[in-house]
């Protein structure tokens, strides 16, 4: 045996040097404070100097008050008040309806034994995937007189006046906000153990008593569904500036829109519109985020995790749930794209005069051919892609830091302070990101002394980059909090770098989630109505705005052909992707880590 | 083993080792110098620091003060931090740590490198180690696909792997059913000696602790209290911490003290005011305020009530534990013994006569627990 020799606290002679205290780690980095600062030009500077305006338009040169109270009143009122109104409780029945929806499929899907599951699960992520405007869209081309549902034989007609209301509007941000639901109560039921049940049924609980006992825990899910759910309904611009707009509905968004697309533009009631929509927001979100802290529901990752076991339907059961899981994705899913594929392929939709409807590719020739008409989906859509590679990859990048940084262990009021900022940009509505960018970015010290980039497609992209960061970077902080930091101590003691423990041990386990937060930048960005509608640089619309601009101008036929297509590429660069990933990746890869349809 | 590949043990010197969590002081002010080849085991309650010992030493976490030194290189001090991956050491974590996303044979690998121009060599060191610790089956299997036991064994073939002189143990027993921990700790004990290599092991469990170290170090509230042989730490405990957390089988206030000639004492004890106990005494000079008399479980003594030596008791439980029977005893309404073994059966309710063995009792004053 080895000799050993010792000396304790008790009898050591202390050296003075050598218990001298190590100098402190500096508080301040490089890294945060460049991060800080990318955070400051892309969010926290456009949005504040843009609320400011709500009560001293005299500070940007808006008006003469250096303070007032008076476009607080105004936009209570009329108009813009019943906006705010109308917005407020829609979203609360949405969230309501969207939860208890979404509970029910995500119990069925991963607690039972119900068919097609990954069919359910897919659904869900399209429906993510699926701008509100697109739904709309299809509803419209199936309900209006006329319209696809009349060429298939079906009398709609009852419905029609009825869905371009409150009802209609209901119908589609509830399908809208059904995958963020899904997809957060999805996460506490995976982390639920069937334990907790098979303890309250072993200790003389029935079905029901055990659901009772066992929904408290999953309880902290279900309220972050209701605040994700409301705060995605009161920020949706799609609907309100399609079917709100046209049922003369108003919702908050498109009010704050028209209050800086009228002449003259009012920005001090638009930023009290954005205001009340920032603050009507965070409060939800912030709950969300305390109890989802609290309740630690996430199931850490690891080696050991186990499956929680499904309970077995008879088959007239399983039928059954089958179908209404089916019906739900039909009306949430089907029926909008159905009513756009009817939409695009036949002509005279909608038309009375009764010159009969038939099967076309007239509107794919106009899309394909912009001689006929001028201009076409090609340049739009091209533009679209590009701007969605930069904003997805770009996104990706700062996503990843920032997530990582919002889960460190020791992160202190650093990590605490960016927490509840991207809590609070997750709570900007993409159309007040957008008028703080025009309003803050064509400020004359602005321009002429930091950047100057009004009008140009690189403050487009800042935009959108800005919009999508902090959701991006909370969709990864979930899966990055799920690595158990010792996987990544295990590499470096065992000799790795920073740089190899990141390539063999966190980039794989990340990298689904890496793909999957891609391509949901990507398709969203494509499809991104708000902020494009803004920002566009005169003469490059992406393809969003040209769409919305054909189905303005009566060209509802090749308006939709155009949505059809944009869907369809969006929907094949997501195949394309995962096909790749299959192709490449090790099978140590798909095994394991985050995972998107289970 | 190749003695070609095998590894240069190091030493390790912990000088003033201080680490602060905010305002929780996790460790203060160790001082500990471990041989190059021995097998030491830190000891201590949860929340002793014994796991921020461990990962000051692999790098995991950085001192707030204090020098560390591995093979006679500083490592960590107040100009100096060397990063984990730089300190040639290797470790078994807890939770095992095995990359969900790697096969067994890719994660015992791991150490070895990616370089494809060793690949042949670094594929006959994997085939080894798998035999080594008995999983040569499982190599294509994936972490999640393994029970418990053979994780750890992977975890061992990984920290093996690495061919380092310093091996670090963060409880890795823990996790295990009392077989396997038995069956992993001879494994352990076995193939870390066979590697040659410096081990450092921390555990809460004592028996652990004896079983595997050359040197046993007792730490409580980030301070190392005793450092020392397995049986001087049994034997020769420093204060009563040490000795309660070592194991015993009843702790008394005691009466009257009365010192004898050697180191020991004649203590009188309240459940028994007309008998005289022998123990040694620890600490005991002085006005010590509160005295206590323990006693081990090997010290304690059972025999049948006819006996005319020892004290009176009852026999409220008794357990099987394979070798023969552990028992409870009441020595009165207020006091008992645990742990007392005997290989004859005592049933329960039954009276008996308790006597001590001097050399397995000790009187230490114990501060915080009064005279009950």
């Amino acid at each position: 045996m080895a000799d050993v020799t010792i000396s304790t606290t008790t009898t050591a002679v202390p050296d003075p040097a050598r218990r001298q205290r190590w100098p402190a780690k500096s508080r301040f980095s490089l890294g945060g404070i460049a991060i800080w600062i990318v955070l400051l030009l892309l969010i926290v500077a456009p949005v504040g100097c843009f609320l400011i305006l709500a009560v001293s338009p005299h500070m940007f040169q808006q008006g003469s008050q250096w303070f007032t109270l008076k476009f607080i009143r105004q936009a209570f009122e009329g108009y813009t008040g019943r906006g705010i109104f109308n917005s407020l409780w829609v979203s609360t029945l949405v969230s309501f309806l969207a939860v208890s929806t979404a509970t029910t499929i995500a119990w069925l899907v991963h607690r039972t034994n119900i068919g097609a599951r990954r069919l359910w699960s897919v659904s869900m992520w399209l429906l993510l995937l699926m701008p509100t405007w697109m739904m709309t869209l299809g509803w419209t081309d199936l309900l209006q007189p006329y319209g696809a549902a009349h060429a298939m034989g079906l009398n709609t007609s009852w419905l029609y006046g009825e869905f371009f209301g409150p009802l209609g509007i209901i119908i589609v941000l509830t399908s809208s906000a059904l995958p963020f639901a899904y997809f957060i109560v999805s996460a506490g039921l995976q982390g639920l153990g069937p334990e907790f049940e098979d303890a309250a049924r072993i200790h003389g609980a029935g079905r029901t008593r055990t659901f009772a006992t066992v929904l408290p825990i999953i309880a902290p899910a279900l309220l972050s569904a209701v605040a994700i759910s409301f705060a995605e309904t009161m920020s949706d611009f799609g609907v309100a500036f399609t079917l709100g707009y046209h049922a003369h509905f108003p919702l908050a968004t498109y009010t704050l829109f028209s209050a800086i697309s009228n002449f003259p533009a009012n920005f001090s009631v638009a930023a009290v519109i954005a205001a009340v929509l920032i603050l009507l927001t965070i409060p939800p979100i912030a709950l969300q985020s305390v109890v989802m802290r609290r309740s630690k529901s996430y199931a850490v990752l690891s080696g050991r995790t186990r499956a929680p076991r499904r309970r077995e339907f008879g088959r007239r059961s399983r039928y059954l749930a089958s179908a209404g899981v089916g019906l739900v994705v039909f009306v949430a899913l089907g029926v909008p794209i159905i009513g756009a594929l009817i939409g695009s392929f036949v002509q005279n939709l909608g038309d009375a005069s009764g010159a009969g409807v038939h099967f076309t590719l007239t509107y794919y020739a106009q899309v394909i051919h912009p001689s006929i008409i001028g201009n076409g989906l090609g340049s739009p859509l091209l533009l679209s892609n590009q701007l969605g590679l930069v904003v997805a990859s770009g996104t990706g990048v700062v996503a990843i830091i920032l997530a990582r940084r919002l889960v460190a262990a020791h992160g202190g009021w650093s990590q605490r302070i960016t927490d509840i900022f991207l809590l609070g940009s997750v709570a900007v509505p993409g159309v007040v990101l957008g008028v703080g960018y025009i309003f803050f970015y064509n400020l004359s010290f602005i321009t002429n002394h930091v950047v100057d980039i009004y009008k140009t497609l690189p403050l487009l992209m800042l935009g959108l980059v800005a919009s999508a960061l902090p959701g991006q970077t909370r969709f990864m902080a979930g899966p990055v909090s799920q690595l158990q930091p010792s996987l990544s101590e295990a590499a470096r003691v065992h000799g790795a770098t920073r740089f190899r423990t990141w390539r063999t041990t966190n980039m794989p386990l990340m990298s689904r989630v890496l793909v999957w937060g891609w391509l949901l930048t990507f398709t969203k960005t494509i499809s991104e109505l708000a902020i494009s509608q803004i920002l566009y640089p005169p003469s490059q619309e992406p393809a969003s705005v040209t769409i919305q601009s054909y189905l303005a101008n009566f060209q509802s036929g090749t308006g939709t052909a155009m949505t059809v297509l944009t869907l369809v590429e969006m929907f094949g660069v997501i195949v394309l992707a995962l096909g790749i990933y299959r192709l490449v990746t090790p099978e140590g890869w798909r095994r394991t880590g985050w995972s998107v349809v289970n | 083993m190749d003695d070609s590949r095998r590894p240069q043990p190091v030493g390790v010197e912990l000088d003033g080792l201080r680490k602060e969590f905010g305002e929780k002081v996790a460790l203060d002010g160790v001082d500990l110098t471990i041989e190059p080849g021995s097998f030491v085991v830190l000891l201590g309650p949860s929340g002793s620091g014994k796991t921020t010992l461990l990962r000051c030493v692999a790098g995991i976490e950085r001192p707030s003060s204090g020098v560390i030194t591995i093979n006679k290189v500083c490592v960590a001090g107040p100009r100096t931090f060397v990063q984990p991956e730089k300190r040639k050491t290797a470790m078994v974590f807890q939770d095992y740590a095995l990359w969900p996303h790697l096969t067994v044979r890719k994660n015992i690998a791991f150490p070895l490198g990616s370089s494809s121009r060793l690949k042949e060599k670094r594929d006959q060191r994997v085939d080894d180690l798998l035999d080594r610790v008995g999983i040569a089956h499982l190599a294509s299997r994936y972490p999640n696909e393994l029970s418990g036991g053979e994780q750890q064994r992977v975890a061992l073939a990984r920290a093996l792997a690495a061919d380092v002189g310093l091996i670090l143990f963060d409880e890795p027993l823990s996790n295990l059913d009392a077989d396997r921990r038995e069956q992993l700790r001879i494994e352990i004990a076995t193939l870390t000696r066979e590697a040659g290599a410096t081990a450092i092991y921390i555990t809460h469990d004592q028996s652990e602790a004896f079983a595997l170290a050359d040197r046993v170090g007792v730490l409580n509230h980030g301070s190392l209290v005793q450092f020392d042989t397995p049986e001087n730490i049994y034997r020769h405990p420093k204060n009563a911490f040490v000795t309660r957390f070592t194991g015993v089988a009843g702790e008394y206030p005691v009466v009257a003290a009365k010192a004898l000639d050697d180191d020991y004492f004649e203590v009188t004890l309240p459940f028994a005011p007309s008998h005289s106990f022998k123990a040694l005494g620890v600490d005991c000079q002085g006005d010590s305020p509160v005295l206590h008399f323990f006693v081990r479980a090997s010290g304690v003594l059972l025999d049948a009530p006819g006996r005319d030596e020892g004290v009176c008791a009852e026999v409220i439980d008794v357990a099987f534990n394979g070798r023969g029977y552990e028992h409870v005893v009441k020595v009165d309404d207020h006091f008992s013994l645990t742990k007392v073994f005997s290989v004859r059966r005592f049933e329960r309710n039954a009276n008996v006569k308790v006597s001590f063995d001097p050399s397995a009792c000790f009187l230490m004053p114990a501060p915080g627990k009064g005279m009950s």
